[in-house]
């Protein structure tokens, strides 16, 4: 051992501590079998003789607050099961969440935005110690959204003139009568929703949300209620399948055409954003199947859509809608992990 | 004259009102400025304006009845360093201090770390070992035991222990409720738990007593040893009150980050949050306890023959137990109450469930997972409770399963729901499921109701609360909200340090003045007063609704009853659950946020404001009476006067309140020191940040509280009940 | 008289509070002037105390509140530490012993009364009876049963598991009687233990204290505020005054002859046929042939026998519980005691 200091014992308590969680999760236990039963061919024919065994610590993969985001980790870490591994579930904060993975404390994140997490992602592959593990094919798009509805009480949508021609319509009491945009909360992109309203010369103003959650409370009140709503949302998103609508189309996005890049500003977000998988960088060495097989994994957006739409939509548990995800596309599953 | 002379205190505070009035007034041109957030210092950063002015300049601007810049909102200093001051120290013991390098045993490869950070670590582990083994026992797993023994062949023969089944867990909890309390703590105990398991929250609910079954007694025990430690060590006492003062004032947001780098994530760092938040009021309800032991009651331990470790286990400590287990309970409420804040950064369970629910607008789930936690709470309250209180009967000769009756009887109980969850999957697997495990999806559920309850008022009544709304946010709360950002630096410390000083002399008047500065000099003075305007309204209307309400209900003892147990549900039902409905019903707005702060606020007042007036002497009442005093007279000559020290202790913790609630607020959209705060936590190395906005705010808290203790010992005094 | 050795011997203690004490002590040379030490800050709680109490002896320390006579008995029972001079507890010096020599001692030579109860609240009437034995280490059977003795002992049968808030004040102190005396100790002290009681529990109390020290035979050291209880229980007084043992001797020698001006105060108030016993004012045997018929017993009230024996002009005898004869009683000094040193009778005494 290399340690150059005088508190051994102190050390090796600490890695008795370690091999205890390290043989430690907690994990479902009766819907893996259904993921079990789908892979279970797979594994029979496949071997692979370059890579060694994973590690026997567990992959620690983080569950934050949205449906199709737990029902992937879900999905994953079935997946992960399949091949012998030890997965453990740990809710974290979708910002905090790559400092975390940088530490080692979570192994994995599937879902990283461009626009919303581009940022933290970014921040911390400069540091060190996370992996870009690829990219879903699915794209990711960002924008000022409507629900269907809205289209008839503001004929002309989805163009952006028309919506702030009808600005009145989405006025609220503290909008001074002007219409409200219900952006997310203002650390995600407020400069830029500002400067956009500013260099197209809106009749809008822009009220920031504090939280995702109260996004859609906005959006549910404005649809029961029938009343027009224009507010930040992305895609896939469960609303997709709940409320359908659309994003409201803003003068084509170029590169450098931000305000803070220099640009004018008139411009709206880029058409497509990336949807990237991180992982920690030790995790080739302690769990090369599991990394090869992570690396394959891509999800379309209808399939992260339709893994929502099982939750929010059927009532399943995310297991549940997990193993019944893998259970319908074995062979897709399958060639993840054989190659 | 004379009559100014006569109220020495009205002339004060009129003199005070005088001065700030003046200086508003000038503040003149920067009027435009300060009223929008966050703008004076943009330019002054721009350099469109002026951030100080010289002394003769200043002299001169002062002559003409205007204030200088400096005087309006004071300039960049060293404050502003602060964050990142002790984001680079924390950083500093976490990353860098006493480096070592530890080689991972199975890959060889090594790892830089340092000593603190394996300690933290090592010491998180520990406590998730805790938690999981509770947690495998209840739910089911062998994991933790298998690699705490050691024992390998559970690994490789995949021996598995299974879940209790609920059954087996609800007639346990009925037979200890009975043990200790007889049948109606066994009831007590009994329903909550057939309710969590029939509604489908078996799973999350026990993944949360399992984390609050470590988090509370660890923090029991750490208050508890912290209190004894201060009680005997001045100076660890003298260390520690402005610790604990702090502690109980920060807003939980600003630590979850720090506690993230220190401990990482998942429900051990839930646990170590929860230990932090929940701790400081064992560590004083401790200290208080101690220190109330008559020292006869010490002497006679001393003579019965006691060592100084039996003194302080067998009648020091045992004899404070009426405050300690206060104090316990307050562990139990505070750990809970933690239950949702605390999956921000891993916990599982209730809580996280909670938000997810939320997040998908599943209001009636997040309802009934919120009163699961009620209930948890109340349950372990109670059982706690009347296990401390148990008494033992030494003489009576029982055999062995007279003795032991409870115990054999969840035997028998546990091995015969054992038998159902086994037989019956194969009869029915629908029943099997019943009684053993009810899953998630397949409980009951009254959350359509509760959507399709709140879509209907959202229907029906938005064109009534758009009327309210409009009027609130024009009328009110902007005005109000311009008002305060429009006082210019000095005319905000005049007032404060003015009513400082008739409240208590020379040295409150310091004493808020000094939390006032730290604030006043920080970055975020526009932010802060956006949160003091919010917390302003909403304290005021919650006393005025507290005051209310506890006066007519005090005069009844079924509507005391009543309105204390909603007092104790509302306090530990998570204030998140009513977020969502309130926009839903009142928009992303301030009206909204202020509902849902009022709503969590006006539980202190009206509870003490109850307890206040009910327990005003009846001697002096019935003088009162004697003395001819119609109803009115009496409650505002005889009760209030004598209710109100205890009435501003109420006051007190809902102002406390409100500042935490103004900062959850966060969540439905604010523009003060609460979104600041929910911003450093999308931000890793933003711990400085958070825990110097977490110490604006908790300042705020301290200043009012340093107030309204003041006055309230005063009064006290004069009244003779101190 | 037998050489015995006292049970308890106090020789010049003081105990001065304040944080100068020892310093004042030493730059005095142990002459204590309370003014001086007043000025230095430091409060003269006892100033000089000497004295020794026998083997089954009763002391009763009496004094106002903040005579000193809690914080002497205190000292006794090393509660406080005694700023100067000596204690001993049957010929140990208990200010030189260790700690756990002294929790030895209290463990089994000592047991306290309080005048709060001083109860645990958390324990029943049976396991704060139990306490000390248990903090001994004896077996919770053991301890139960002796603890069940007890509570007979002190009349207590049938509220062994009640707590102590749901008894009476005079039942509390019953418990904290049969705690003290659990352990069974040679040294009983009795802090005020009445005082806090209504009177006529007091009353009840004081005559369960003569009945149990009638069967038990303790040495025993009592402080109270109460002259009147004072005089009831014992035979031997202390009377303290601002940390000073005014007088300290046998109740009759008080009554009848008050050693200072303050000791006066007490007694003259005080009717001294109803507190004086025959044995106070006989004489002893001499060569008297000429014996009344009447024969009194020594330890009657003098107010309960005067009637008969004031009459009698030939000098009676005084006799003990087992009627053998201890002294000579005249009728004048009966006289004497009922209508004090005015009465025109006293020049024929």
């Amino acid at each position: 051992m290399p340690a150059t200091y005088g508190i051994t014992d102190f050390i090796l308590s600490n890695l008795l501590m370690k091999n205890i969680l390290e043989n430690m999760n907690i994990m479902n236990k009766v819907t893996t079998m259904a993921a079990t039963a789908a892979l279970s061919m797979a594994m029979v024919t496949v071997s692979v003789p370059t890579l060694a065994a994973d590690s026997s610590e567990p992959i620690v993969i983080p569950t934050h607050n949205w449906s199709s985001q737990i029902v992937m980790a879900h999905v994953i870490g079935q997946i992960f099961e399949s091949i012998g591994d030890i997965v453990n579930y740990t809710p974290s904060d979708s910002q905090t969440v790559y400092e975390s993975i940088r530490q080692g404390d979570i192994t994995i994140s599937h879902e990283v935005w461009e626009s919303t997490f581009g940022a933290s992602f970014k921040a911390a592959l400069d540091k060190g110690g996370i992996l870009d593990a690829g990219t879903h094919v699915a794209k990711t798009r960002e924008e000022w959204w409507y629900p269907a509805y809205v289209a008839e009480l503001c004929p002309g949508l989805p163009d952006w003139k028309a919506l702030d021609a009808c600005a009145d319509k989405f006025a609220t009491a503290d909008s001074g009568g002007k219409g409200r945009y219900l952006d997310g909360p203002m650390d995600w992109h407020g400069q830029e929703t500002l400067d956009r309203i500013d260099a197209l010369g809106m009749n809008f103003v822009a009220k920031f949300a504090g939280s995702a959650s109260a996004l859609w409370a906005e959006l549910e009140s404005a649809n029961a209620a029938g009343r027009a709503t224009v507010v930040f949302n992305w895609s896939p998103n469960f609303t997709d399948a709940v409320y359908g609508g659309d994003f409201v189309k803003f003068p084509d996005w170029s590169e450098g055409c931000k305000k803070s890049e220099g640009g004018d500003g008139k411009c709206g977000s880029p058409p497509a954003g990336w949807l990237k998988k991180a992982a920690h960088d030790q995790m080739p060495v302690k769990w090369p199947h599991a990394y090869k097989t992570f690396t394959n994994i891509s999800f379309t957006a209808a399939q992260i859509g339709a893994m929502a739409a099982m939750v929010d939509i059927d009532g399943l548990s995310a297991e549940d809608a997990a193993a019944k995800w893998i259970g319908d596309n074995a062979k897709l599953v399958a060639s993840w992990t054989n190659s | 004259m004379r009559h100014l002379a006569q109220h020495p205190k009205l002339t004060q505070f009129g003199l005070i009102l005088l001065a700030f009035a003046i200086l508003m007034y000038m503040a003149g041109d920067y009027y435009d400025i300060i009223t929008h957030s966050g703008t004076f210092n943009k330019l002054v950063a721009s350099g469109e304006i002026a951030g100080a002015t010289g002394f003769f300049e200043s002299l001169r601007l002062l002559l003409n009845g205007t204030l200088p810049p400096q005087f309006v909102r004071i300039p960049e200093n060293i404050v502003w360093g602060l964050p990142e001051l002790i984001n680079s120290s924390l950083l500093y013991l976490v990353e860098d201090l006493w480096k070592i390098t530890t080689v991972d045993p199975v890959y060889g490869f090594e790892k830089n770390t340092t000593v603190i950070k394996e300690f933290t670590r090592g010491l998180a582990g520990i406590i998730l070992v805790m938690i999981n083994f509770i947690r495998e026992f209840i739910l089911g797993g062998t994991k933790t035991i298998a690699s705490v023994m050691g024992w390998d062949f559970i690994r490789d023969t995949k021996a598995s222990w299974p879940a209790l089944p609920w059954p087996a867990v609800a007639g346990g909890a009925f037979l200890l409720g009975y043990s200790l309390n007889g049948m109606k703590l066994a009831l007590l105990a009994f329903i909550p738990t057939v309710y969590i398991a029939i509604f489908g929250q078996w799973i999350p609910a026990m993944e949360t007593l399992s984390f609050i079954l470590v988090a509370a007694p660890v923090s029991v025990i750490i208050g508890l040893s912290l209190g004894v430690l201060a009680y005997k060590v001045r100076t660890v006492e003298l260390f520690l009150t402005p610790l604990l003062n702090v502690a109980q004032t920060l807003p939980h947001f600003s630590y979850l980050v720090p506690v993230v780098t220190f401990y990482g994530v998942g429900d051990q760092a839930g646990a170590i949050a929860t230990i932090i938040f929940a701790t400081p009021p064992m560590i004083r309800l401790t200290i208080l306890g101690l220190k109330q032991v008559p020292p006869e009651t010490l002497e006679a331990g001393m003579m019965s023959g006691c060592s100084k470790r039996q003194l302080l286990f067998k009648v020091h400590i045992p004899t404070a137990r009426q405050d300690m287990l206060l104090g316990v309970n307050q562990v139990i409420m505070q750990c809970l109450a933690m239950a949702v804040i605390a999956s921000f950064i891993g916990a599982t369970g209730l809580g996280y469930d909670l938000v997810v629910a939320l997040n998908s607008l599943r209001i009636g789930v997040a309802l009934e997972l919120g009163i699961s936690i009620v209930l948890i709470a109340i349950v372990l309250d109670k059982l706690s409770l009347a296990w401390a209180n148990k008494s033992v009967d030494y003489l009576a000769e029982l055999p062995f399963h007279v003795r032991h009756k409870h115990s054999l009887m969840f035997l028998a109980i546990l091995a015969l729901s054992i038998i159902v969850a086994t037989v019956v999957p194969h009869i029915s697997e629908f029943w099997g499921q019943m009684f053993y495990l009810i899953p998630e999806n397949q409980g009951f559920s009254t959350d359509v109701w509760w959507d399709k309850l709140v879509k209907w008022v959202v229907v029906e009544f938005r064109s009534y609360f758009q009327i309210f709304n409009t009027f609130m946010l024009v009328s009110v709360l902007i005005p109000m909200r311009d008002a305060f950002l429009a006082m210019p630096v000095v005319a905000t410390f005049t007032l404060v340090m003015g009513v400082g000083y008739m409240v208590g002399g020379i040295k409150s008047s310091l004493v808020v003045g000094g939390f006032l500065l730290f604030i006043a000099a920080s970055q975020w003075w526009d932010e802060a007063l956006i949160t003091m305007y919010m917390t302003t309204f909403a304290v005021v209307a919650s006393v005025i609704i507290g005051l209310t309400v506890g006066v007519l209900a005090a005069r009844n003892t079924t509507a005391t009853k009543i309105l204390l147990i909603i007092c104790d549900t509302f306090q530990t039902l998570p204030s998140f659950v009513y977020l969502i409905p309130v926009i839903m019903l009142f928009g992303v707005n301030d009206v909204s946020v202020l509902i849902a702060v009022i709503m969590y606020a006006v539980i202190p007042c009206t509870r003490y404001t109850i307890e206040g007036l009910r327990n005003v002497p009846p001697s002096i009442l019935d003088a009162g009476d004697m003395s001819g005093v119609t109803k009115w007279q009496r409650l505002i000559k005889i009760e209030m006067p004598l209710a109100f020290p205890h009435i501003m202790l109420g006051i007190n913790q809902t102002v406390v309140f409100a500042l935490f609630m103004v900062i959850i607020g966060a969540f439905i959209g604010t523009e003060d020191l609460g979104r600041l705060i929910m911003g450093t936590l999308s931000k890793a190395n933003a711990m400085g940040n958070g825990l110097t906005l977490g110490l604006c705010v908790a300042f705020i808290g301290l200043a009012i509280d340093h107030l309204i203790h003041t006055w309230a010992d005063k009064r006290k005094k004069i009244l003779g009940i101190a | 008289m037998s050489v015995q050795q006292p049970v308890i011997k106090c020789d010049a203690v003081y105990k001065v509070f304040g944080e100068n004490a020892q310093k004042m002590m030493r730059a005095h040379n142990g002459k204590v002037d309370p003014q001086a030490f007043a000025e230095a800050g430091c409060v003269v709680a006892v100033n000089n105390a000497s004295f020794a109490v026998q083997k089954g002896e009763m002391l009763v320390i009496m004094g106002l509140s903040g005579s000193g006579k809690s914080t002497l008995l205190r000292c006794i029972a090393r509660l406080t530490d005694t700023t100067a001079g000596n204690i001993f507890i049957n010929g140990v010096d208990i200010l030189a012993i260790s700690d756990k020599e002294l929790i030895q001692l209290r463990r089994n030579k000592m047991g306290m009364v309080f005048q709060s109860f001083a109860l645990l609240p958390h324990k029943t009437v049976l396991e704060n009876i139990a306490f000390p034995l248990q903090v001994k280490g004896k077996s919770t059977k053991e301890s139960m049963q002796r603890a069940m003795d007890m509570v007979e002992l002190v009349g207590l049968d049938g509220r062994e598991n009640s707590f102590p808030r749901q008894l009476s004040g005079g039942q509390q102190q019953r418990v904290g009687i049969a705690r003290s005396l659990a352990v069974e100790p040679d040294i009983w002290f009795l802090d005020e233990p009445f005082s806090a009681l209504d009177p006529l529990i007091r009353k009840e109390m004081q005559d369960e204290f003569l009945r149990l020290q009638g069967v038990l035979k303790k040495t025993i050291l009592f402080v109270t505020h109460d002259f009147d209880e004072a005089l009831r229980l014992s035979d031997r007084i202390a009377i303290m005054k601002d940390g000073i043992i005014e007088q300290l001797d046998t109740t009759a020698n008080i009554v009848l002859n008050p050693a200072t001006e303050y000791v006066r105060k007490f007694t003259a108030e005080v009717p001294r046929e109803k507190v004086l016993k025959i044995k106070a004012v006989m004489d002893p045997v001499g060569d008297t042939s000429d014996w009344s018929e009447l024969r009194v017993p020594a330890d009657a009230i003098i107010q309960t026998v005067a009637e008969a024996v004031i009459g009698e002009r030939k000098p009676m005898a005084v006799v003990d519980a087992n009627d053998k004869i201890v002294g000579v009683l005249h009728a004048a000094k009966v006289t004497h005691v009922l209508f004090g040193e005015k009465s025109a009778l006293e020049n024929s005494g």
